[in-house]
């Protein structure tokens, strides 16, 4: 009843999330709450957007966020329509792979003929195609952070696009990705975490990155027909620009040794790859409970799960002859013999919504949303709400987010931004407005988070501790005054409707305070900055030192 | 004794100096308490993480073993390509680049290490190897790091402890002040003169002693620090010595610009880059292939860096460490999957070279581990820990590594003593 009696307050008291709280701890003013609640359901507050949101009720701003689909996103909407990536879908981007594919062979084997001339190798067209689509997909997602009025919503892509991270440049991933995202990733984001779980299982990215597409069981022979095929031509390239492993030249004997080679590489037996990060990293969490023993049964569930190849559209295919039909055991749950995919889809059902699985996947929506090391209560509130919903992940947010931990003083600011974080919350501070070219999600990557391309399984890390070291801290200084001084490249910045140019020091401060740091400027601060422009005539020139000296320095690093 | 050296040398010089006593007789001293090949204080320590578990029995080919080669016969290194160490095992061949430094005693391997640990999660296991902690997770800091707030004899500078790459690793996480550099010549606040250069990094540097709380205060000031040192270094004009050729890529210039760093002078004294792509569950290859390219890569920029060093590898030591090994038979997919124990590599001039070191388990299925792994015979912190107080001079070993029992009797003997 507590949650409907909270459900109550926060309608009637829209405005005030906090009204339980307020008796002992030092409440949030509603300026307060709604900057909290844009720092971390959003990416930052644009201009005169703290206030927006406190006048309106920061509970009823929390409630639309999440229902995106009620959210007019036409601005957004009209930019994505430039990027053309968004235009192929997954069977158009696998044959961009294998064109480029064909060419670098192509051009292999005529550098094998003029061996003369040691040139270094050059991409081609085709494959610099798939590099400019490729690129163009990780600006999208930072342009969706800047622009997306559906906040929320691109943060828990972000999110999952983490907890259940692939790796853009290996092999077959680099077209994968794409519609992983798109198709995989964004239409289940605030749904049921079961139905992502087993979307994220049959998605061809996901196989092919934890090497489930090729898990076969031991002494399973796959069909004459199969064994023919230019299997490796599917084999993973860790990183970009690789030749092929696998060239059926024009060299009879060497066709015929490639060949062998070939065959020696049908999959001979399980891979644990994809069971262990599924039980590990996916559900249960690392102390989830099961064994080794357990890894091993899993495997053998998902032997068959795997994926077509390129020049066929790289879609799912579970492949009979792969499946192992053994009895299995796993965590105490017998797997009856004779049973085929669908034994692999009972056992995502029965991990999605275990003990285990609830608490890890709340902690970690805890520590994104709350604090780096979570507090408990935040957790059991959503774990509750787990429970209630059969883990629908917008009841799980709003428990969050209702729940007085979120709230608490102690939390507020208790964050430091990821690279990506700092650098979509400084770009809408000053009203920037990427463009098109990859550049601004080259900034991401220099910081320390090139998208989509974390290589471990476990994504990019939530932790202060791994964002914040002297290097990382000197380049966000460098981003914030180039960005400033509109010199950041992706980004065009209009700071005269902001912080408009002035020879008054005060107003000049008082403005860069309200724009980027919503009014939390420390008295430090602002002393530096007054003493910086003091001696500087030029009032372009002291803005931008004042605006980048405020994004650089240490409030703003904070959400 | 917890009064550090550094304090004595400056209170005791102080008062010296007021007797009319040169104090530099004093520093003298000091360095002449312990016997040892060079002043401790020029002793270094390079640390070289292979994330994703490195194939160790691939690193460093049992060849002698038939069964080695029974378990892998689409993968296994063909005898004839091997490059023999000791008759038993021997260098991968792309790894032959080491092998002057193998017979020139700089260069000891050592077999069948690992954690106690028997996660065969990548986390885990690298989580443990730096926290140097296996099995405690709660650990807050790294086992680097727990060496420079042990043994404050060292000289802190800014660039004591540094580690290449964009994030500073679990390995150097702790209270003592360490640095993570992407890149030394992009390192600092850029402005197109000098001096506009230099005012914006005191702007900056005022900032952040001013309101900056955390993390975000001791990582802003040991920045600063580190930028003002940098300035006397130059390392966009960086030729490296002997003709020495580092491999392109990330690990070739992280060994660069740390050599770079060893030759400044400017205090460093550990130094730590990570190399990844040594996660090879598919068609991992043998004498060519994947794994092969890889090692490379690694041994091409290690040789490289002791070629550059030349004289000055006498003081400096390089560990190389790995989460855990792979599966001694190769899986279904020409590739190995998550193993326990590995094999690890010490190189330089204080190293008992040209030797295998630890206990071999062999390759018998009755000696592994759960019956598919090489077995630990070597905790990887005896190594550690060996390093430190031989090479090093860490006194406080129990301390570096707790709930571990450090005992000169279990050292593998890396180190000459």
């Amino acid at each position: 009843m507590k949650t409907r009696t909270l459900v109550c307050l926060c309608g009637a008291l829209a405005a005030w999330p906090l009204v339980e709280a307020s008796a002992q701890a030092p409440a949030l003013t509603p300026r307060d709450s709604a900057l909290h609640a844009l720092n971390r359901l959003a990416y930052g507050p644009r201009p005169g957007e703290v206030d927006r949101v406190a006048a309106d009720g920061v509970m009823r701003w929390v409630d639309r966020q999440l229902s995106p689909r009620k959210i007019d996103d036409g601005p957004l909407a009209a930019r994505e329509r430039r990027f053309k990536i968004l235009d192929y879908d997954a069977g158009e981007l696998a044959r961009v792979y294998v064109d480029a594919q064909r060419e670098r062979r192509e051009q292999k084997r005529a550098a094998a003929t003029d061996s003369m001339t040691e040139k270094p190798e050059q991409a081609g067209p085709l494959e610099q195609r798939g590099r400019r689509l490729g690129a163009e997909f990780q600006e999208l997602a930072v342009i969706r952070a800047v622009l997306s009025e559906r906040q929320l919503y691109e943060v828990m892509v972000d999110f999952w696009a983490n907890h259940f991270n692939v790796f853009f440049a290996k092999g077959a991933d680099r077209f994968l990705t794409p519609s992983y995202i798109e198709q995989t990733i964004r239409p289940r984001a605030l749904g049921k975490f079961a139905d992502l779980l087993i979307a994220t299982a049959e998605s061809p990215a996901m196989l092919f990155y934890l090497d489930n597409w090729e898990s076969v069981a031991p002494g399973a022979t796959p069909p004459q027909a199969m064994r023919l095929r230019a299997r490796p031509l599917f084999g993973p390239r860790p990183m970009f620009g690789r030749p092929p492993l696998f060239d059926p030249g024009h060299d009879p004997m060497r066709a015929d040794s490639l060949r062998r080679q070939a065959l020696a590489r049908v999959p001979k037996g399980i891979n644990e790859n994809y069971a262990r990060e599924l039980l590990e990293l996916h559900t249960l969490g690392v102390d989830g409970g099961y064994t080794q023993q357990d890894v091993i049964n899993v495997a053998r569930i998902f032997t068959g799960w795997s994926v077509r190849r390129p020049q066929q559209g790289g879609d799912f295919e579970f492949h009979d002859w792969a499946h192992d039909y053994g009895e299995k055991v796993v965590m105490g749950v017998m797997f009856p013999a004779g049973r085929g995919r669908d034994e692999g889809v009972r056992l995502l059902k029965l991990l999605a919504n275990y003990p285990a699985t609830m608490h890890h996947v709340s902690r970690r929506l805890c520590q994104r949303f709350v604090n780096d090391d979570p507090p408990d209560g935040c957790v059991d509130d959503a774990v509750t709400a787990w429970k209630r919903s059969d883990g629908d992940i917008r009841e799980v947010l709003r428990a969050i987010f209702r729940s007085p931990d979120f709230w608490a003083p102690e939390n507020v600011r208790a964050k430091i931004k990821t690279p990506l974080e700092f650098v979509v919350s400084a770009a809408r501070a000053v009203g920037g407005d990427p463009d098109t070219t990859p550049r601004l999600a080259q900034v991401v990557a220099r910081l320390g988070e090139p998208l989509f391309l974390h290589v471990a399984p476990d994504g990019y890390p939530e932790r202060e501790d791994a964002w914040v070291n002297s290097g990382a801290l000197l380049d966000r200084m460098n981003a914030a005054v180039a960005l400033a001084a509109g010199r950041l490249p992706g980004v065009a910045v209009s700071l005269d409707s902001i912080v408009p140019a002035t020879p008054d020091a005060e107003r000049l401060i008082a403005q860069a305070n309200a724009a980027v740091l919503s009014g939390t400027m420390s008295e430090n601060t602002k002393q530096v900055i007054r003493r910086q422009i003091s001696d500087i005539s030029d009032p372009l020139q002291a803005r931008a030192l004042a605006i980048g000296l405020a994004i650089g320095g240490p409030e703003f690093q904070r959400q | 004794m917890t009064i550090s050296r550094r304090v004595f040398v400056k209170s005791g010089g102080l008062a010296l100096f007021s007797l009319g006593l040169d104090p530099l007789f004093l520093a003298r001293a000091a360095f002449a308490v312990r016997p040892s090949a060079g002043p401790p204080d020029r002793r270094m320590l390079v640390c070289l993480f292979q994330r994703g578990a490195v194939d160790g029995l691939n690193m460093v080919v049992p060849h002698g073993d038939p069964l080695y080669y029974r378990e892998r016969p689409r993968i296994a290194v063909p005898e004839p390509d091997v490059v023999d160490l000791d008759g038993h095992f021997g260098l991968h061949p792309r790894l032959a680049a080491l092998k002057p430094l193998w017979e020139n005693k700089s260069l000891a391997a050592i077999h069948a290490i690992g954690s106690p640990d028997s996660t065969r999660s990548h986390f885990d296991a690298q989580d443990y190897m730096e926290s140097g902690t296996p099995g405690a997770k709660a650990t807050p800091d790294g086992w680097l790091n727990r060496y420079c707030q042990h043994d404050r004899e060292h000289q802190d500078t800014p660039f004591r402890a540094v580690a290449f790459g964009p994030q500073l690793p679990r390995i150097l996480a702790g209270s003592a002040p360490s640095l993570a550099i992407d890149d030394l010549q992009a390192f600092g606040l850029r402005a197109p003169q000098p001096a506009a250069r230099d005012r914006l990094t005191r702007a900056f540097e005022e900032l952040y002693a001013g309101s900056a709380t955390g993390l975000l205060s001791t990582s802003s000031q040991e920045a600063f620090e580190a930028v003002q040192m940098l300035k006397q270094v130059s390392p966009s004009q960086y030729q490296p010595a002997h003709g020495a050729d580092y491999p392109r890529g990330r690990f070739g210039k992280a060994m660069m610009q740390i050599a770079q760093l060893i030759k400044a002078d400017v205090g460093l004294q550990l130094a730590f880059a990570d190399v990844t792509g040594w996660d090879t569950h598919v068609n991992q290859g043998s004498s060519d292939g994947q794994l092969a390219a890889r090692l490379a890569d690694f041994g091409q920029a290690l040789a490289a860096f002791a070629q550059d060093l030349g004289e000055k590898l006498r003081d400096v030591v390089v560990l190389t460490m790995s989460e855990f090994g792979r599966t001694v038979r190769e899986n279904g997919n020409s590739g190995t999957d998550h193993g326990h124990a590995t094999a690890m590599l010490v190189m330089g001039g204080p190293v008992n070279g040209g030797r295998m070191l630890g206990r071999w388990p062999g390759l018998d299925p009755a000696d592994r581990f759960e019956g598919r792994d090489v077995a630990v015979t070597t905790d990887f912190r005896d190594l550690f820990a060996e390093v430190l107080a031989r090479h090093l001079g860490a006194k406080d070993l129990a301390a570096i590594f707790p709930g571990f029992s450090p005992d000169a009797a279990r050292f593998p003997g890396a180190i000459k003593v």
